[in-house]
């Protein structure tokens, strides 16, 4: 069993440097929602150190493929992908057992869902949601349609570029994480406010999902892979 | 390894992901032990405004202080009727409400850690999550607490004492309020994270 101080040095505070900037220009929210107070350091102790495991015995994990809305209905219109990747902790080691949910537009860039103003049509094959868990190797796939990009009509001019929303559930409280990927080689992403508030080169382009080449035989869809690292080292929770 | 780079919920949370996830008391179709509690609340942003479908999510110790994790060396006596986590999302008017059950205290690494409850916020300008912790009166003045001592000055403190409501009482459940104002004079106290 590890002790005390073991397990409260499992997690550091994310590195300014290489998170995404916390207020950037013209995202108006960022500067009305971010604190104007500097954050207030505290010990981690259980509350913050044990977390939701085992999630899939309080939410469903079987939904693997957004791209159909019935099993054996018709497929959603777009360009089917496959959506996969490995979570690990900062030592590269497996998290089995994680819980992803991923939401994302469809191929017109509308969102299911009621504060989406956009004038797109929705897909009625398009489930627009998947959630599962990961696999003893920490491994997740889903099946989907790549999402088309979208205005945020209140800007006036912010296209967002095609991007899968991501939020994963560790084994702490201190790794829970929720982000966006994005797709490689899409104009949008340069003049993207997000993507681009993340001023490390190599941190922003991991944001961008790698797009293999493809293998012999795989023509049914495009595939494309990001892995995550959850904050933590050795941080698979151990039978005390 | 460096861990991933976080960036915002942003404004479409499916409705899916947070329905049927506010309310605590129930689990593997046994209820929870202990007193049954209903915390809401209003999320506001810079100058009062409402903020909507902010998702809030919650994790905290059964009504003995025990968390259903293997980290807690009482893990084996967690109250089987009981998981710990729950997902609320804001309305038009900012509003959000959990039920769940009043958490027990526990001890840890020598100190008293008095009934409390983590939770984090995820909404739209936000490109990481805001963590914070909700205390509950009769507890949080009399005792002391190493998180909640991390506050110095009184009235901050304060902010992250839920208030007892009698008028949200609802059943066996009785009501304590808890507002966020995520920035401005007031605003709620956040961890660093």
């Amino acid at each position: 069993m590890k002790t005390v101080t073991e397990l409260q040095t499992c997690y550091q505070p994310y590195d300014d440097q290489t998170q995404m900037a916390r207020q950037i220009p013209r995202y108006p929210r960022s500067f009305t929602r971010v604190p104007s107070q500097p954050l207030t350091q505290r010990p981690l102790t259980l509350s913050e150190i044990t977390g939701p495991v085992g999630m899939d015995h309080r939410v469903g994990v079987e939904e693997l493929d957004l791209s159909r809305a019935a099993q054996d209905g018709a497929r959603a219109l777009g360009q089917l992908i496959s959506v996969s990747g490995r979570v690990t902790d900062e030592d590269g080691a497996p998290i089995a057992g994680a819980v992803v949910e991923i939401w994302q537009a469809n191929s017109c860039g509308k969102y299911i869902h009621e504060l989406d103003r956009f004038d797109a049509p929705l897909d009625p094959n398009f489930t627009g949601q998947g959630r599962l868990i990961t696999d003893s190797e920490g491994s997740y796939e889903f099946l989907s349609i790549k999402p088309g990009a979208y205005p945020v009509i209140e800007s006036g001019w912010w296209w967002r570029p095609p991007h899968i929303h991501f939020s994963i559930f560790g084994p702490s409280w201190m790794n829970r994480y929720v982000t966006q990927i994005f797709f490689p080689g899409e104009p949008l992403n340069e003049i993207d406010l997000l993507l681009n508030g993340v001023h490390d080169e190599e941190a922003r382009q991991s944001l961008i999902f790698e797009a293999p080449a493809p293998e012999m035989g795989a023509v049914r869809m495009i595939p494309f892979v990001r892995d995550f690292v959850l904050r933590g080292k050795h941080a698979t929770p151990e039978l005390p | 390894m460096k861990p991933s780079v976080y960036c915002t919920i942003g404004p479409f949370f499916p409705t899916a992901f947070s329905d049927g996830c506010s309310d605590l008391t129930h689990y593997n179709g046994k209820v929870a032990r202990g007193q049954h509690i209903l915390l809401s609340g209003r999320v506001l942003e810079e100058g009062g405004q409402s903020t909507v479908n902010t998702i809030l999510e919650i994790w905290q110790p059964d009504a003995n202080g025990i968390f259903r994790h293997t980290l807690d060396p009482r893990c084996g006596q967690a109250d089987p009727g009981f998981y710990g986590w729950g997902r609320a999302k804001t309305d038009a008017q900012g509003r959000y409400e959990f039920r769940t059950v009043l958490p027990g205290a526990y001890e840890w690494d020598g100190s008293l850690r008095v009934p409390h409850l983590n939770m984090m916020v995820l909404a739209i300008g936000l490109t990481r999550r805001l963590v914070t912790t909700v205390f509950f009166p009769e507890q949080a003045d009399n005792l002391s607490d190493p998180v909640l001592d991390c506050l110095t000055d009184s009235d901050t403190r304060a902010r992250l004492v839920a208030k007892r409501s009698a008028e949200e009482d609802s059943g066996g459940a009785i009501g304590y309020r808890f507002d966020l104002l995520l920035r401005g004079p007031a605003e709620t106290p956040f961890f660093m994270d």
